[in-house]
Order: structure tokens, then sequence, then C-alpha cells
């Protein structure tokens, strides 16, 4: 019995001092960046689907979704510092949540890529600084388990660290995600319209099922 | 999608690690299912 209390304090000291310095608030701030990234690249779908009138296919979809689920991740960690009850094994949890739906990502991104591999194909959808969104959701894929690795290897030292409450970086964050909660929601009601009443996107979505279903188009 | 949203709600509101976890992979199964119920076609491809 004795035995397993010396282990617990020594564990309760690694990681109070694992949670002190600057690793542990870059590891904190590199997470807002995961989300912040995520959140841009889901904006910019947004504009090119609202704006330049680029509808999103079923493949499409399946990366945000991907990019949702990793970044509930980051969001799972954040929100256990923010809280003070972030554990080792939680952002091995964490992690670990990020880097599995990355891998899920990047196999719809994968197909998506190989479908269009073809010499004479033009690809689905405009390009974007030379490469299709798939092609740049593959790369944000790759980022996140890039980014994973490194902060297990960083273990235990960078766990992040949340700043004291009442902080203006801690309204920063709070304002990170919202931001990004806003998006998922947005997303829902994307999806929402996009479906209509199918439930399922079709292979090649050229409007809104919703609309088109109520007006009887 | 609703799903997602419901899951970032619950990590906001400090949901119990094991219900977050649960659903987030069902979540994940969900979605691999979808993948798999629109991928119909076979890519004639060779490498």
């Amino acid at each position: 019995m004795a035995e397993i209390v010396v282990n617990e304090t020594v564990v309760g000291e690694d990681a109070s001092s694992a949670r002190s310095g600057v690793w542990g608030t870059l590891a904190f701030w590199g997470l807002h960046g995961w989300v912040v990234a995520y959140c841009f690249v889901m904006l910019s779908a947004f504009f090119i689907q609202f704006v330049e009138g680029e509808f999103p296919c079923p493949l499409c979809m399946l990366q945000r979704y991907g990019m949702i689920l990793s970044t509930l991740g980051a969001l799972y960690v954040i929100m256990q510092a923010r809280r003070g009850t972030l554990t080792t094994a939680g952002y091995a949890q964490g992690l670990g949540m990020g880097l599995i739906a990355s891998i899920a990502g990047s196999s719809v991104s994968v197909r998506q890529i190989l479908l269009h591999i073809k010499p004479g194909d033009s690809g689905y959808g405009a390009p974007v600084l030379g490469l299709h969104l798939y092609t740049w959701a593959f790369i944000t894929f790759v980022i996140v388990m890039l980014y994973v690795g490194l902060m297990l290897m960083l273990m235990p030292r960078g766990i992040p660290v949340a700043p004291p409450v009442g902080a203006a970086a801690r309204g920063l964050s709070t304002a990170i995600i919202w931001v990004f909660l806003g998006v998922i929601a947005a997303n829902v009601i994307a999806i929402i319209f996009l479906e209509g009443f199918a439930g399922v996107l079709p292979d090649d979505p050229e409007g809104y099922n919703l609309i088109d279903q109520l007006t009887g188009r | 999608m609703i799903l997602l949203l419901v899951i970032g709600l619950l990590i906001w509101r400090g949901a119990s690690r094991g219900s977050v976890l649960a659903l987030w992979v069902v979540g994940l199964v969900l979605m691999v299912g979808l993948f798999k119920y629109h991928v119909t076609s076979h890519l004639d491809l060779s490498f």
C-alpha cells in the first residue's frame, strides 16, 4: 500500500512540474491554433459554397466531419486544461481523438484524390492556390498527425496549461471555442438544407434539396 | 453533424469523459459508415 502511495506521489510531482513553464503555455495555444486553423478552413469552404456557388459533394462533407471530429479532440483537452482537471491520460485521449479522426478524414481525401488522379480529369470544383480542396484537406490532416506526434514526444513536459481565470487570454480562448461551436452549428444548418428530406447528399449536388422540396421544384 | 454539435456542447459543459468518448466513437463509426455508403464505384487504378 505504501509503495502505491509513493508511486502516486512521484507521478503527481512529475505532472505538477510538467504543468509549469513555457511548454505548457505553448501546448495550450498550439491546440487553439489547431481549432483556429480548421475554423478558417471550414469558413473558407463556406465562402466557396455560398459566394462562389460550388456545392460540397458527399466526400467533401465527410472531410468536414473528419476535421470537426479531429478538432473535438483539441477542444476536449482545452476544456479540461481550463477547468484544471487535465491529466496525462486526458491529454493523451484528446490527442488520440485528433489522430484517429485525421486518419479517417485523410482516407476520404485520398479516395477523392484517386477519383480524379487520371490524366485529363479536371477534378471536382475549382482549384485554390493550384490545388483542389480535397488535396488541401489531405495536407491539413497530415499536419494534424505531425502535430499530435510532436506533442506526444514532448510529454509530459508539454501538458497544456490554461491562463488564470479573469486573464484576457482566457477570454480569447473562450471566443475561439465559441467560433468553433458556431462553425459546427453552421455546418448542421448547411447539411440540413443540402440534404433536405433525403437524409443523404446526392453524388453531385446542384442546389439545396430542402428549398427545392419545400417549393416543389 | 448534429451529433458532432452535441459532442462539442457536452465537452463545453464538462460532461463525463465516458459519455464524450462514447459519443465521439459513435460519430466516428457513423462517419466511416457514411464513407462506405457513398463509395460505390471501383477505382480502375494500378500502381
